[in-house]
């Protein structure tokens, strides 16, 4: 009994190492910076799916049967973690019943996992809006979380895929000297607006604000995921002219006309940004979109 | 294929009939968005047991939005009068929307994001597990055995309100009865489906059932199989072209309307010239 067991279980070994040998990794990713980061690491050893579309809400993700047929095949999940699919991905999981990704399965990558969030609350009512328990999850805009993310991944593809463990491993060092040269531009390009206040629609931005030393702390959303109110837009518009505020940051998928009314209140600019790869022309990498966010915000600011 | 969308298919299987079966009341009362503004009501009880801090998935917010559904069948039963200037689907209508824009005021005061709100009210049928079509087929099952057993008051009650006020029912009672239990279908179906899927299942087999034939069975019959054939071929095509799958099914019923319609349209043209060549011989 035990020897036919043992015998299965080596059977199934070397089955498992000349399928990982020869086929692709397949890799599905939440969201687009996941799917970028994923691309980056894993090369042409690894066939990337994206779910959520980079120009919409990673709040909402609308589910095509072709979602739960990728969970189904995928050798690896990239999640964010720290609740921000939350509302969605929870049962497309349940309905594609993949041990491969399974929770705690090698399989399985939750981004937020060992990374120290900002703005965990320490009192988690609801009362608060959309608040997110584990602290903000838009943590990606940050160049050296993403260094520690594009880490965790390539550790997990090794893992998944142990013949091609180098190549991962040789791809993540490449992706991490190419942020660190690039972190020296992005500041020197920054440096000029050090402390400067920026208003924004929605909290996405804190990792940013904290990286590159701007102010983001006034938002046109009264609390996260909560349409603006006149009064509050009042006390936004009041807060933005006593401190100055040029920009006001603003997502694909916001109340454009929101933004139009304070920005002509008070005569900041619109910075059309985003939090995803692919979302702003030419940002298909993650670094182009970082370049492109911090053009885009120098910009704003350098005008007036 | 077979594998992802194998709990939809029978979502789509074992559910709809009641639906069919409601919505033939529904058009003949003439009461059209009844089932929105239903729906509306539970989501505006879910609002409330947000503001009193309830966690959304217990007991007691499903009561309370099952108590603002029961307060909305009250009103719609008891303004509902013998004969009005005023239309019943105007009161509907104004029962949806003073219910979403109270929703919208509770939110601002509780600070609540509606994301969480959104999700428990407005399901998807890609997503049901087993065991929420199981406890929504028991439901209807419950709710189709009631409506069985007093299906002639009913039926009195939706086609014919002057003979049962002459036979001296108490068509406002009878009227309550209806509306409760329609609400419950409704808001458990919405949970499921969502929406526009609720109110396809109810209205689109209703119109082609009675657009196609006179007697209720017949209509009922059409309706049921119009309502799998629409279900199942909907979900295929979601699958096929990787369609958001409600959206898919919504317009498959869409384009089998068009189909029954012009097919009734020209079986009524070919209809005076048969009668005149059976004349002449």
């Amino acid at each position: 009994m035990t020897r036919t067991k043992s015998l299965f279980i080596a059977l199934a070994a070397v089955l498992a190492l000349v399928s990982t040998a020869h086929a692709t990794l397949n890799v599905v990713a939440t969201l687009p910076d996941f799917g970028a980061l994923a691309s980056e690491i894993g090369g042409d050893k690894v066939e990337v799916t994206v779910l959520a579309k980079a120009t919409e809400d990673s709040h909402f993700v609308d589910a095509r049967p072709s979602f739960i047929v990728k969970l189904r095949n995928a050798d690896v999940l990239i999640e964010g973690g720290a609740e921000l699919e939350t509302g969605w991905l929870p049962p497309l999981l349940q309905n594609a019943r993949n041990e491969k990704i399974a929770t705690g399965a090698p399989g399985r990558v939750v981004a937020a996992e060992g990374l120290r969030l900002m703005n965990v609350p320490t009192d988690v009512t609801r009362a608060a809006g959309d608040v997110h328990a584990l602290g903000n999850p838009h943590y990606m805009i940050d160049p050296i979380i993403a260094k520690t993310v594009a880490e965790h991944i390539a550790h997990a593809f090794a893992a998944c895929d142990a013949a091609n463990a180098a190549t991962y491993e040789a791809n993540y060092r490449t992706f991490a000297a190419t942020i660190d040269a690039r972190l020296q531009e992005w500041g020197k390009t920054l440096l000029p607006f050090k402390g400067a206040n920026v208003a924004a629609y929605h909290d996405s931005w804190p990792y940013l604000a904290h990286r590159f030393g701007l102010t983001i702390d006034t938002f046109l959303e009264p609390k996260p995921g909560i349409p603006p109110s006149p009064s509050h837009l009042a006390d936004v518009i009041e807060k933005m002219k006593a401190q100055h505020s040029k920009a006001i940051i603003l997502e694909p998928f916001h109340n454009r006309k929101i933004a139009e009314k304070v920005a002509a209140s008070t005569g900041a600019k619109i910075i059309d940004a985003a939090q995803y790869p692919g979302a702003l022309p030419n940002t298909d990498t993650y670094v182009a979109l970082i370049d492109a966010l911090v053009a885009r915000i120098a910009a704003a600011l350098r005008e007036q | 294929m077979w594998e992802v969308m194998f709990w939809p298919c029978v979502a789509c299987v074992l559910l709809p009939w009641l639906l069919v079966y409601l919505g033939i009341h529904v058009v003949q009362r003439g009461i059209i968005f009844i089932d929105i503004a239903m729906a509306q009501m539970a989501s505006l009880g879910i609002c409330v047991a947000v503001l009193l801090h309830l966690d959304l998935q217990s007991p007691a917010t499903f009561a309370i939005a099952l108590g603002f559904t029961l307060v909305g069948a009250v009103i719609f039963s008891f303004t509902g009068k013998r004969s009005s200037q005023v239309p019943q689907e105007a009161l509907i209508g104004i029962a949806y929307v003073v219910a979403t824009a109270a929703a919208v005021l509770l939110l601002s005061r509780a600070a609540e994001g509606d994301e969480e709100i959104k999700n428990m009210l407005v399901g998807n049928i890609l997503l049901v597990s087993p065991a929420e079509v199981w406890q929504c087929f028991g439901l209807f099952a419950a709710v189709g055995v009631f409506h069985g057993l007093l299906r002639q008051q009913f039926m009195l009650v939706s086609f014919d309100r002057e003979a049962a006020y002459q036979q001296g029912m108490r068509v406002r009672w009878w009227d309550f009865l209806f509306y409760a239990s329609f609400g419950v279908v409704v808001t458990s179906f919405v949970r499921i489906a969502g929406v526009l899927l609720v109110f396809t299942y109810l209205i689109v087999p209703a119109v082609c059932g009675i657009s196609l034939a006179g007697p209720l069975r017949k209509r009922l019959l059409i309706g049921w199989l119009l309502s799998l054939a629409g279900g199942v071929a909907g979900l295929f095509l979601s699958f096929r072209f990787d369609l958001p799958s409600g959206a898919a099914i919504v317009c498959t019923f869409g384009a089998l309307l068009i189909l029954v319609s012009s097919a009734a349209a020209i079986r009524d043209a070919c209809a005076p010239a048969r009668a005149q060549r059976a004349q002449r011989h």
